[in-house]
């Protein structure tokens, strides 16, 4: 591997790592609110891909691509309401209801969506942040989405939110401890509701980056399963969504080490490293799973921890 | 209470406990039929056409009743993954993981036996390295809950994921036929090797081993002292430690078990299917299996009818595409729709009262 | 701004209670109570499980209403409706369990529990603000860490902190102590009498220790049976253990017919030997620390024990539900584990409390949770791997009459009986045994009505009459008074007092109860 080869692949993985992060970003930071306030939603598939299609149509139809990307988070916002108000019914399991949910959204987007795999529609602009180089064929591959800049900021919001204001305290103590919730005349159901339906939404935003933004065009075979690999974001990230972030980022740059290897000649063996995050996600829970300690960053009312 | 009177009012109460266990579901069959005509309605389709083509399609012809049970086949497999451990209070959803590693294991066992072994030999070892890998891949699900606390579900997932990046390894890299150059795939086992279907029909083999593993399920649950441990570890793991029952190793059992249910599924699918491994074998049979277990309550004796259901449906899916001209994506919403309906539906239960036990009391 | 923050001229509030009853079902809880505690005096509410501390306490803060009788605050009539109410009132409850939200720190705890707080928290000024209101505290607690890492001392005056930061002056306080150690729960209290003193506070602590009754209280209120037995000043440990226990058994109870006892020579070795049992409760706390015990055959080891001093750890670990952090378990001198096999080779028979929730399956059937015990041995199973469910329903159906389980049929889920006839399913799979060299059994009357309770009781001297070892566990003394050959306590996860039936006095006992080791 030669100097110039070895940029090239820094840089594809870089540049990679921006792209195939973005999507999980959102999803893991709509989970991560959701499981802060004590539910988990294993369903963000159905609603990133429900997420893709309604942006793709809402931008064809509109000519607005940030149009798409409102209608996405609407769209998400619905599917997560009604898997709240599903889960807050006795007897209903959360699991089994995210995995249906994750059915029905994905069935409703290909069902939908039909007619928009063949057209075009506007697509998102790029912030050119490669041209400086000079050299065009990095430039291209540096081109940063703006969503992705919002995802950052609202990784940062949502951080800041769980901390400062009476909304984020309300939803981690809902999370942590729904006795106490309750004792300190909090709606539970209704907390986890609109935190469920908020999560729902930030996963239809990540749905519109890869109708809109990249590989940006509408298909049935769209996603690549990062909605479901969403709760594993959420615990690698330790329910953090500054953390999540970082999980995001390193989640898509094992993502985007296969390619980036490819465009230099290493065409094997590159599926490892798409594993590594959830060996990586199974050993730390292995590591710290017998101790005490380990579930102290999980909000003390999910299912999935115990 | 008089225990003369009792009799007679249980056999009532037994009847109204199994009226709920149909009406709920009719109701909620009902209601996903109602919710999937509104959008029919809303596109200009008529609902009594398509719930024709549907019942057409899925179960009106013996061609169409081929169909669905070849559909069902794998879905009883993967359904009983789910099933088996949730009997002992486990949640596992990674049956994908399990399918997808018993299928590359079979195509694996294969490739040196081949054009020597005779077919019946290469298919035996085959079964059981499907069966095997599948066993260890959920096997160490359960483990990693007895051992380190790792939580099942979640584990389950990941290992989903992880099979699938094995399988994507394999059949690019090192166990890669270089004459399949669109679709890398193993060298295929051959069309001589490969399991015929069941004599007199076009159905595989799947669903005769499906059907006998549900049998078998069921039999180990409700007839066998092991599975009576099963359920009590499963029902209340403190009342079973109190009984000196070996708690952790009957999870660890039901993994196994479970995973080899998993892992013979994607043994069919390589031996009577496709014939080498590769990503075809990600079809999602895991995560549908899981529902068709839900829908079933975990009951091994139930998965095969709610299997032949979804199976039906997928089968239809073509004639409706034909002759409506709606997206092939029409059955999959429905089924999302039934889905959605069906797990609602839980929380019926015990709500009507006309199907509540007479003879029962609450309280002191 | 927050009248919290003006607390310099704050003051404890008077209460007085008069003539509260209450009533559940056919149970009275109390039975016309009345209580006064003036401004800034630090009141202590005795009693025995049972005796209507709780109920009494949860009727002044609004969780339950009064059949009868009126609460007075600082004079004036409170009509308090729930527990919201009275907090505005200004009236406070420090609970058993902690209330604080673990994942949040002290701040964020004390801020979101006041109603006005801020769409958006302006950390700066709030900390200012928490730090102008510890600098009046006596004690202070660090407020930026999570509450889950803080020790349990900090946590309990974290929650005291809470009221005083939500302005609420009248403090009931629940066992405060019960998770502390004595250091701590010295300290704590120590600041609060001297707050009271200053008439700042009004304290109404729940407690089982005389000894922080002796240091820190002005005045006793005694309850026994849901009546007030005594109150007053300046009364002596052994006057308070009196009224708490009672002079002779309690009134409702003794008259049941004294179960027929066969008096047998004892062997020598003891069959069951409790051996330096350690055990940690769930949060790594040790609940178990150096449990020794031995019980004879044909002998009932009565062990009392005021509830949470390590009486669960206790059943837990001798039937395998807990691990043993060190110690052994010998039955009939073999070394016991426990597995399957060993409980049948030791004849080991347990009936914890809860049946429902530690010993049997609600949704399995009333047969089936009989056959426990027996489902892989003849008759009920054929070589020891497939089920003969004709003999486990036969089985069932036999037992129900025997033990007089009354349940619509031995198909039905257990969970569907009353809690007296899973208790009595349970006691039928347990107590139906040919040999039984052991038998642990946990509160077994708790909760059941007068005659289930004589008939378990008679069914336990039975077994003890047929030379099993029983090890009775109890948090009912007159229960172990009557049933017991040899009298135990436990206090704080140790044995601190054995005696024989006969040596036994009331007074003692109580003493024993209330102060466990002398600390």
């Amino acid at each position: 591997m030669t100097g110039a080869d070895l940029f090239t692949v820094l840089v594809a993985i870089v540049a990679g790592a921006i792209r195939v992060s973005t999507p999980f970003l959102f999803v893991s930071l709509g989970e991560c609110l959701t499981e802060k306030s004590g539910r988990v939603n294993l369903g963000l598939e159905g609603t990133l891909v429900l997420g893709a299609m309604v942006a793709f149509a809402g931008s064809y139809h509109s000519g607005n691509p940030w149009l798409g990307v409102a209608a996405a988070a609407a769209a998400g916002f619905v599917l997560g309401a009604l898997h709240g108000a599903i889960c807050r019914l006795p007897r209903v399991n959360d699991v089994a209801i995210g995995i249906a949910m994750m059915s029905f959204g994905t069935g409703l987007a290909v069902f939908l969506g039909k007619p928009y795999i063949q057209p075009t529609a506007p697509r998102l602009p790029s912030l050119p942040i490669g041209d400086w180089l000079g050299m065009p064929s990095l430039a291209l591959a540096l081109d940063l989405s703006p969503l992705f800049l919002v995802g950052v900021a609202l990784a940062f919001l949502l951080d800041w939110a769980f901390r400062n204001t009476r909304a984020g305290l309300v939803v981690r103590v809902t999370g942590d401890d729904a006795a106490a919730a309750r004792a300190l005349g909090i709606a539970v159901d209704r907390v986890r509701l609109v935190a469920t339906a908020l999560g729902g939404a930030s996963a239809g935003v990540g749905g519109a980056f890869l109708s809109l933004f990249y590989p940006g065009s509408w298909n049935e075979g769209l996603s690549s399963g990062q909605g479901l690999m969403a709760v594993a974001l959420v615990i690698f990230a330790r329910w953090q969504p500054r953390r999540c972030l970082v999980a995001s980022l390193l989640f898509g740059a094992a993502g985007a080490l296969g390619p980036a290897l490819q465009s230099i000649g290493v065409t094997t063996g590159y599926y490892f490293f798409n594993a590594a995050p959830y060996v990586l996600t199974l050993l730390v829970m292995a590591g710290t799973g017998s101790a005490r300690r380990a579930a102290r960053h999980a909000p003390g009312e999910l299912s999935i921890t115990r | 209470m008089h225990r003369s009177a009792s009799l007679s009012i249980w056999s009532g109460d037994k009847l109204r406990h199994a009226a709920e266990f149909i009406a709920v579901p009719a109701l909620a069959l009902a209601i996903s039929a109602a919710i999937f005509s509104a959008i029919l309605l809303a596109m200009g389709q008529s609902p009594a056409a398509f719930f024709q083509l549907l019942w057409r399609g899925a179960f009106g012809t013996a061609f169409s009743w081929q169909n669905t049970l070849q559909r069902a086949a794998p879905l009883i497999l993967t359904a009983l993954c789910v099933a088996l451990p949730a009997r002992a209070g486990l949640m596992v959803i990674g049956g994908e993981g399990a399918f997808v590693m018993g299928g590359l294991a079979a195509a694996a066992a294969a490739l040196p036996l081949l054009g020597w072994a005779p077919a019946s030999v290469v298919l035996l070892l085959m079964a059981i390295a499907g069966t095997a890998a599948g066993a260890l891949w959920i096997g160490l699900v359960g483990v990693l809950r007895h051992r380190r606390g790792v939580n099942e579900t979640i584990a389950s997932l990941l290992l989903a994921y992880i099979a699938v990046a094995v399988l994507s390894f394999l059949v690019e890299g090192p166990l890669r036929d270089p004459a399949s150059p669109n679709k890398p795939s193993t060298h295929p086992i051959g069309a001589e090797t490969m399991l015929g279907p069941i004599p007199g029909t076009s159905v595989h083999w799947g669903l005769a081993a499906g059907l006998v593993a549900c049998l078998a399920a069921h039999v180990l649950i409700s007839r066998t002292t092991v599975g009576f441990a099963i359920r009590i570890a499963g029902g209340n793991p403190r009342a079973a430690l109190g009984q000196g029952l070996p708690v952790g190793r009957l999870l660890v059992l039901c993994c196994l078990l479970a995973g080899a249910a998993a892992g013979l599924a994607g043994f069919f699918d390589v031996a009577t299917v496709h014939g080498a491994a590769n990503v075809s074998l990600v079809a999602g049979y895991g995560f549908t299996g899981i529902l068709v277990s839900f829908l079933a309550r975990h009951n091994a004796l139930a998965i095969p009818p709610v299997a032949i259901l979804f199976g039906g449906l997928g089968a239809a899916g073509g004639l409706i595409q034909r002759r409506l001209g709606l997206p092939d994506a029409t059955v999959a919403l429905l089924e999302g729709v039934i889905f959605v309906t069906l797990l609602t539906s839980e929380t019926l239960y015990g709500r009507f009262a006309i199907f509540q036990p007479r003879g029962a009391r609450r309280g002191p | 701004m927050r009248e919290a923050f003006t607390t310099s001229a704050a003051k404890g509030a008077a209460l007085e209670a008069i003539g509260l009853s209450k009533r559940f079902g056919a149970f009275q809880a109390l039975d016309r109570v009345s209580l006064k505690v003036p401004a800034g005096e630090f009141h202590a509410l005795l009693g025995e499980n049972g005796a209507g501390k709780s109920t009494l306490v949860k009727c002044l803060m609004g969780f339950h209403r009064a059949d009868e009788g009126e609460v007075l605050l600082d004079g004036r009539e409170a009509r308090i409706r729930n527990p919201r109410e009275a907090q505005a009132l200004g009236l406070g409850m420090v609970y058993q369990h902690f209330t604080l939200v673990p994942s949040l720190t002290g701040a964020e705890n004390l801020v979101i529990a006041r109603r006005d707080a801020p769409a958006v928290i302006d950390w700066t000024a709030e900390r200012r603000r928490l730090g102008a209101f510890l600098e009046r505290m006596p004690f202070r607690v660090p407020l930026d860490r999570e509450v889950g890492a803080l020790s349990a001392g900090e946590r309990q005056k974290l929650e005291i902190l809470k009221l005083l930061y939500l302005d609420q002056r009248f403090m009931i306080l629940d066992e405060p102590t019960s998770v502390l150690t004595p250091a701590e729960a010295d300290e704590m209290l120590g600041h609060l009498k001297a707050m009271a003193e200053r008439g700042e506070i009004t304290v109404l602590m729940i407690t089982h220790k005389f000894r922080e009754v002796m240091a820190f209280a002005d005045a006793v209120t005694i309850l026994r049976h849901g009546r007030v037995v005594g109150a007053g000043r300046g009364l002596t440990t052994r006057e308070m253990a009196m009224m708490m226990v009672g002079e002779s058994p309690g009134t409702d109870r003794g008259k049941a017919a004294q179960p027929p006892r066969r008096e047998k020579p004892r062997s020598h070795e003891p069959s069951l030997e409790l051996a330096g049992l350690f055990a940690e409760d769930e949060d790594g706390r040790p609940a178990l620390r150096g449990v020794s015990l031995k019980v004879g055959a044909g002998e009932i080891v009565g062990l009392a024990g005021i509830s949470g001093n390590g009486q669960n750890a206790l059943v837990e670990a001798c039937c395998g539900q807990r691990p043993l952090l060190a110690g052994q378990i010998f039955v009939n001198g073999h070394d016991f584990m426990p597995t399957r096999r060993s409980f049948d080779e030791a004849g080991m028979f347990v009936v914890p409390e809860e049946p429902l929730r530690n010993a049997a399956v609600s949704g399995m059937s009333v047969a089936d949770n009989i056959a426990f015990r027996r489902f892989d041995k003849p008759p009920l199973s054929w070589r020891g791997w497939w089920l003969d469910l004709r003999a486990i329903g036969a089985t069932g159906r036999e037992l129900m009459a025997r033990f007089r389980v009354a349940g619509p049929s031995p198909d039905a889920p257990i969970g569907t009986l009353s809690g007296g006839n899973v208790q009595r399913a349970v006691l039928a799979r347990e107590l139906s045994s040919e040999r039984i060299s052991v038998l642990i059994v946990a509160n077994p009357c708790f909760g059941l009505d007068f005659a289930s309770a004589a008939e378990i009781r008679a069914r336990i001297v039975a077994a003890r009459n047929d030379g099993a070892a029983v090890l009775l566990i109890s948090e009912d003394l007159d229960e172990v008074l009557e049933l017991a050959d040899t009298v135990a306590v436990i206090a704080r996860g140790r044995i601190t007092y054995k005696a024989p039936i006969a040596e036994v006095d009331r007074g003692t006992v109580g003493i024993r109860l209330a102060d466990g080791a002398e600390e």
